[in-house]
């Protein structure tokens, strides 16, 4: 798992699926590119001495959360107002569970 | 006839009584009017809604109501702030329809604080750009040179001050996205410590390093804009609860005995002659006024742009995977779950925010998140310690804004890498949190805006601000557009 490894148009596909895009093979070949010549680019994050260098996870220590109270929120009408399909109060998508099987 | 087109103007003569919100509207509309159809800095207008707010705030004067800060100042809100009952793009065909239900918090804020708010400006889709060029709905344009960007994200908010259509604007800056526009368009532009501004309904991109923050024709203006949005907002967990100190005041205060580190890193190779002539003469100025200057190093700063594009890559890969085509937003029909997710998201997505999300990805997939994220995140702690070491020795730190001035319209877009570099002096304050300040120096002799960036210390806006002020009083005018 060598970063020096350039993504090639077979990672790129791959990492398309996990990203739910789908690209054509031109798109996809020119993506491979790139994003090898910016990979290449960031391996020079590879010169510098980072053992014993904790990571920065966020810049907010000591998140203050808000009392777990019930507030006033988007009513159900709202919150459906911009979805693409609603069906029977609910968000609707295409279906994705065969019945029956 | 309104002379004086600045917040703290404005604001004060409608508070007074001697301009009605109205009669400023109304010059707003006739400004937006005049300039936009060739600056492109707004994508959505709402002129109805902006004399409804202006003959709200005169009837709370009618009234006797003592009114807010920004009382009647026309405020220009980058398309990224979820705006109720306007549509809310982020410059991005797979929003183009979306009229958010809600108002982002500091929305809320500029109402509160009786402000006017005439529209939504054009940005870098998912703020994903430096030159505002990667918008789907066109790029905007410089109003000092039309053949000109006037950089990104935020570059419809700059170019609404910078264009004379409003004396102040909200921008987002995750790694430059307010600073670089301003110092671009010569303007001043303010990002302030990272959680000193809530982001509740700010269109997320790499959560730990976005902020909001102001554009204004001046720096008083800013101080002002930034008073009324910040402080903590329980609906954003990661907002700080330090108070929120007088900006405005501190616009005031002498810079005498202020100690201002020059890091050797931010003039080196690819530093324009130019703006670096003029970010050294603003320096001598501020020297003149009883500054020391002292020479600071900030080493890792080489590594800020890697750094950057793995870090923020990841966040957007995780943030951009709610735009699914189920709860708001575009939908490309398709038989399955799946092939609706794809082709939605094929449809409604540019190319420069597919290629950050299939890098993000990337760098979070099995097998190479040691290599590039983790690698990342550790390199981050040492650009965050460069910065404290230095601010042992030194109050705030000066530098160039961008190492350019304004590039043409076409001239970075083919090289995504060219585009990224562009941002290497604004990212290191963006990785460490830190607040940053953009103010308009000398220009070129060709008349292009420059900016100084003024880097302090953790929730020290107040110093950037008096940085600010004290170098724009020796830089009267030399930005009109």
């Amino acid at each position: 798992m060598a970063p020096t490894q350039k993504i090639d148009r077979d990672a790129v596909l791959h990492v398309a699926k996990l990203s739910c895009l789908s690209l054509g093979e031109a798109e996809a070949d020119a993506m491979a590119r790139e994003l090898s010549r910016i990979a290449e680019y960031v391996e020079k994050l590879g010169e510098l001495d980072l053992a014993n260098i904790p990571p920065t996870l966020g810049l907010s220590e000591g998140t203050e959360l808000r009392p777990d109270h019930v507030t006033p929120g988007l009513s159900h009408e709202e919150a459906l107002a911009a979805a693409p399909e609603a069906t029977a109060g609910a968000f609707a998508v295409p279906l994705f569970l065969e019945i029956g099987r | 006839m309104i002379e004086t087109w600045t917040v703290d103007a404005l604001a004060g003569k409608v508070q007074r009584g001697e301009l009605r919100a109205v009669e400023v509207a109304e010059a707003t509309i006739r400004r937006i009017d005049a300039r936009d159809p060739e600056l492109h800095a707004f994508l959505a207008r709402s002129n109805e809604g902006l004399m409804e707010q202006a003959r709200a705030v005169d009837d709370k004067r009618a009234k006797g109501v003592t009114l807010g800060p920004l009382a009647g100042v026309p405020i220009a809100l980058k398309d990224a702030l979820c705006t109720r009952g306007m549509r809310t793009t982020c410059s991005s065909r797979i929003l183009e329809n979306y009229v958010p239900p809600y108002d982002a918090t500091v929305v809320e804020r500029l109402r509160f604080a009786d402000a006017l708010l005439p529209g939504k400006t054009n940005m870098d889709e998912f703020a994903m750009g430096s030159s505002t060029e990667h918008s789907a709905f066109g790029p905007t344009r410089n109003p000092h040179d039309v053949t000109r960007s006037p950089g990104g994200s935020s570059g419809g908010s700059a170019v609404a001050v910078a264009g004379g259509m409003t004396p102040a604007a909200l921008g987002s800056d995750t790694g430059g996205s307010i600073r670089q526009p301003a110092a671009l368009t010569g303007v001043v532009g303010f990002k302030p410590t990272y959680g000193r501004v809530s982001r509740f309904g700010l269109i997320a991109f790499a959560s730990s390093l976005d902020q909001i923050g102001p554009f204004a024709t001046d720096v008083r203006g800013a101080a002002r804009v930034l008073g009324a949005i910040a402080g903590r907002d329980p609906r954003d967990a990661t907002s700080l609860g330090e108070p929120v100190s007088d900006y405005n005041a501190a616009c005031g205060e002498s810079v005498r005995g202020l100690v201002l580190g020059v890091p050797e890193e931010y003039f080196g190779d690819g530093l324009d002659p130019e703006v670096e002539a003029s970010i050294r003469s603003a320096i001598r100025g501020l020297e003149r006024d009883g500054c020391s200057v002292k020479k600071v190093r900030l080493p890792h700063t080489g590594y800020a742009v890697a750094t950057y594009y793995v870090v923020a890559t990841a966040e957007a890969s995780s943030n951009l995977a709610r735009f699914d085509g189920v709860r708001f937003g575009l939908r490309v029909q398709a038989p399955s779950l799946r092939e609706m997710y794809g082709r939605t998201r094929d449809a409604g997505f540019g190319m420069e925010v597919k290629r950050r999300i299939l890098l993000g990805t990337f760098v979070l997939s099995a097998g190479y998140y040691d290599a590039y994220y983790l690698k990342a995140q550790k390199v981050r702690t040492l650009i965050r310690r460069d910065f404290e070491a230095a601010f042992k020795e030194v109050d705030a730190i000066v530098s160039p804004t961008s190492p350019t001035p304004a590039f043409r319209l076409g001239e970075k877009t083919a090289d995504p890498l060219a585009m990224y570099l562009n941002d290497i002096y604004t990212l290191p304050a963006s990785l460490a949190g830190l607040p940053s300040l953009s103010v308009p120096v000398a220009p070129t002799k060709s008349g292009l805006p420059i900016g100084l960036q003024i880097t302090t210390p953790l929730l020290r806006e107040d110093l950037a601000l008096r940085i600010g002020a004290a170098v724009e009083a020796s830089h009267a005018g030399v930005n009109e557009p």
